[in-house]
């Protein structure tokens, strides 16, 4: 009988040019303020999870976890680090739940981060698009951009999404960002000023067609920390414990073109509908959601895929406002990777924080009203390794 | 001894002739640039006009932070501009002109050309001073559109000093290389936008709606100038 | 030897068609897969403008695009074409695609009829 498994601490350094420390140090910034928000105290940590998916091609560090370990002073704690492309904080999460969960640990410090402006653009888009398929894939020159814009314009020919729904998605994220003091981005865009108006041509340009500038995050640096424990001792740090009552993992077909529908995004579903298994919950319960808008027509198909909508029509929802913030079911309050920024180790890790501060009523201005069931998917690949959560309040 | 006194006179007026030899100012008409309004990512409202000679030195104050700012190589680009615009202002540089951005009373971003001749203008500088909004796209555009559209140039000749630039501009525009030819800045490679060039890219470059509002135009007037974000940012 | 078809494989279980070859179907896991002619024209499905381009890529914008073939199977490649259309007839050429490290890299892209 696998134990209960609880989050008892959530820390972020800020997303952003973070030219002032080094990758350890981000993940420290991150870990210190984890550690602090979940009272340990003198409690000593059991195991440590890091997820990064490129120091060693950044920052030419590897073994990133080990070194983790002493650089917190928490040796000799058992430490691994997780790679799982952009879904490598995910995966992380899992593995704490899953060490906890079994009975080898009772708590866990899982810590992601990435220093993705360490190098020139075109280096960090070339090591992004290195998770594609070498042959059917990366040898022709695609890169993630070109994956997404493909994907994008197979959606709007079959389902009618339009341009107007991935700004509204890029505006929406923006301005939920303005209220999270850790996001990368903090600008007000308007759907005039980068859709409607003739100048928008110029304001969001064309990088892949028919995506635009404003529809995909930026490049990041930062680190998220969590700490999870043993559901019957967490009321030893906090009278807040937040729940893991579901994780879900799958992958798909590599080659996005191989897919059979190359629009269905199998792995969300699959990994999604075992977390709500889980859980014994469904996505009706869920009271807000964090999605991976690396790209912002993702943020829509994951709300399909996932549950939330009936796959071709989340962009009408989207177009009536029922994933703002003040909607009936808010997509990224934090502001998700569009905003809060895309330090690619880090977002998964930064996903649960979110959860976590929301469903402890501790996300101030952007905090989703009476929120106590969330659910969050990380995005590894073009969609071909996706690791879902449901986490839960007991009030 | 009388033979001396009277060269020394004749050296003294040669001086005043001088300053007019040296004296450079506009030597062809000088055509208005219609202020226009152009929309940001933001929202916000950017107004784009020409500026008087009476307006740099409150320029130089806002270019003069920038001169120590490597990132991006706002250092050259901002001790050039300067250079470019003090030497207009001291009637050093021949048919300079000067256009601005300024959004809720503040400025933007600047922008400068020379006129080489009738046919011919020297793309000088494009500086933003607020980050992430286009600003320098819009105003490098309308720069470009002031000499081919109201002065009626065959070509602007075009350089960069910052990649950044160079691929905004070269790959943007789809301007035509120049071998053989050096640019005015430093001997640069210089890169052609024709009028045919301007023509076929004007409906996906340059925008803005005329007539600027009444109270919108005297907003910007007498414009503020703050810290550029370059210089926050090299600070941080 | 420069190929003139595209030779990808054939499930013998399922009939699932893939290229590049692999070794085992995805679909039905079976590893029972023979080699297949592709097809010498398909039809382009959805492509990209890419301006953001990699190192190694010469054009700009680079445009690549995913082809169906009537064997079943769907190809991602570059496209060299003046216009390029959904729904489009491209037929599969052998060409240089890019450098790697100085290299020239050679595959199959697409060009119309």
């Amino acid at each position: 009988m696998p134990r209960e498994v609880s989050i008892i601490g959530a820390g972020m350094a800020q997303f952003g040019n973070r030219t002032d420390k080094t990758l350890m140090g981000l993940f420290k910034e991150a870990a210190t303020r984890a550690i602090d928000h979940a009272n340990l105290g003198d409690t000593p940590i059991s195991s440590l999870y890091v997820s990064t998916m490129l120091a060693g091609e950044l920052t030419n560090q590897t073994a990133t976890a080990s070194a983790l370990a002493d650089e917190l002073c928490i040796i000799p704690v058992a430490a691994d680090r997780v790679e799982n492309g952009p879904a490598s904080g995910g995966s992380a999460v899992k593995n704490a739940y899953l060490s906890i969960a079994a009975g080898f640990a009772d708590i866990v410090l899982v810590v992601g981060g990435e220093k993705m402006r360490e190098v020139p653009g075109d280096r960090i888009t070339d090591l992004i698009a290195t998770m594609t398929h070498p042959t059917a894939e990366y040898i022709n020159g695609v890169t993630l951009p070109s994956l997404a814009a493909m994907f994008t314009r197979l959606y709007m020919n079959k389902y009618g999404v339009e341009r107007k729904h991935l700004s509204m998605i890029a505006v929406k994220n923006h301005s939920n960002a303005l209220m999270n003091p850790y996001a990368h981005i903090h600008r007000k865009i308007t759907l005039e000023g980068i859709c409607t108006s003739p100048e928008a041509e110029v304001n969001n340009p064309i990088i892949a067609d028919p995506l635009r500038l404003f529809d995909m995050c930026p490049v990041s640096d930062g680190a998220a920390a969590v700490v999870l424990c043993a559901g019957d001792i967490a009321k030893k740090f906090t009278d807040k414990p937040v729940i893991v009552a579901g994780v879900g993992q799958a992958t798909d077909i590599h080659a996005v073109a191989q897919r059979p529908d190359p629009t269905a995004l199998n792995a969300v579903k699959n990994s999604s509908q075992q977390a709500f298994k889980m859980a014994r919950l469904t996505p009706k319960d869920m009271d807000f959601a964090e999605l991976h808008d690396a790209f912002t027509i993702l943020e829509i198909a994951e709300s399909e895929d996932a549950g939330f909508f009936e796959k071709g029509t989340a962009h009408k929802a989207v177009e009536q406002g029922v994933t703002l913030l003040g909607g009936k079911f808010p997509i990224n309050p934090s502001g998700g990777l569009k905003a809060r920024g895309h330090p690619v180790g880090a977002t998964g890790v930064a996903q649960i924080a979110e959860l976590t501060w929301q469903l402890r009523g501790e996300a101030g201005e952007r905090q989703v009203k009476g929120a106590k069931k969330a659910f969050s998917c990380n995005f590894g690949g073009f969609g071909n390794n996706v690791v879902s959560f449901v986490l839960r309040r007991d009030i | 001894m009388l033979q001396n006194t009277q060269s020394l006179e004749k050296k003294m007026e040669k001086m005043e002739n001088i300053e007019q030899m040296l004296s450079l100012d506009w030597d062809m008409p000088k055509k208005p640039y219609p202020a226009k309004v152009i929309t940001l990512p933001t929202g916000s409202k950017m107004v784009v006009r020409e500026i008087q000679r009476e307006e740099v030195p409150h320029l130089l104050d806002a270019i003069r932070p920038l001169l120590t700012v490597a990132a991006d190589y706002y250092d050259i680009v901002s001790a050039r501009m300067y250079a470019e615009l003090l030497g207009w202002y001291r009637y050093r540089v021949r048919n300079e002109y000067c256009l601005v951005g300024i959004v809720d009373g503040e400025l933007a971003g600047i922008v400068n050309n020379r006129l080489y001749d009738n046919k011919t203008c020297i793309s000088y500088h494009t500086m933003a001073l607020k980050r992430g909004g286009r600003v320098g796209a819009h105003l490098f555009a309308a720069k470009q559109e002031h000499a081919i559209e109201n002065y009626g140039v065959d070509q602007i000749l075009v350089t960069a000093e910052s990649p950044i630039g160079f691929n905004r501009w070269m790959v943007e525009w789809n301007l035509e290389p120049r071998p053989g030819l050096q640019h005015e800045l430093g001997g640069a490679a210089a890169y052609a936008l024709t009028k045919e060039g301007y023509g076929i890219r004007k409906s996906k470059l340059v925008f803005g709606e005329r007539p600027v509002p009444k109270d919108l135009y005297e907003q910007t007037l007498n414009f503020k100038v703050v810290p550029p974000d370059m210089v926050k940012e090299a600070k941080a | 030897m420069m190929p003139n078809k595209m030779i990808g494989v054939k499930c013998t279980s399922c009939g699932a068609v893939y290229y590049p070859k692999r070794d085992c179907c995805p679909k039905c896991r079976s590893i029972k897969l023979e080699e297949t002619e592709i097809g010498d024209q398909g039809e382009l499905i959805t492509y990209t403008e890419l301006w953001a381009v990699p190192k190694g890529i010469s054009q700009m914008p680079l445009v690549l695009g995913i082809v169906q073939f009537a064997s079943g199977t769907r190809v991602l490649g570059q496209v060299s074409a003046k216009e390029v259309k959904v729904g489009m007839c491209l037929k599969p050429v052998w060409a240089v695609v890019r450098k790697v490290q100085e290299k020239e890299v050679h595959g199959f892209k697409f060009e119309p009829i």
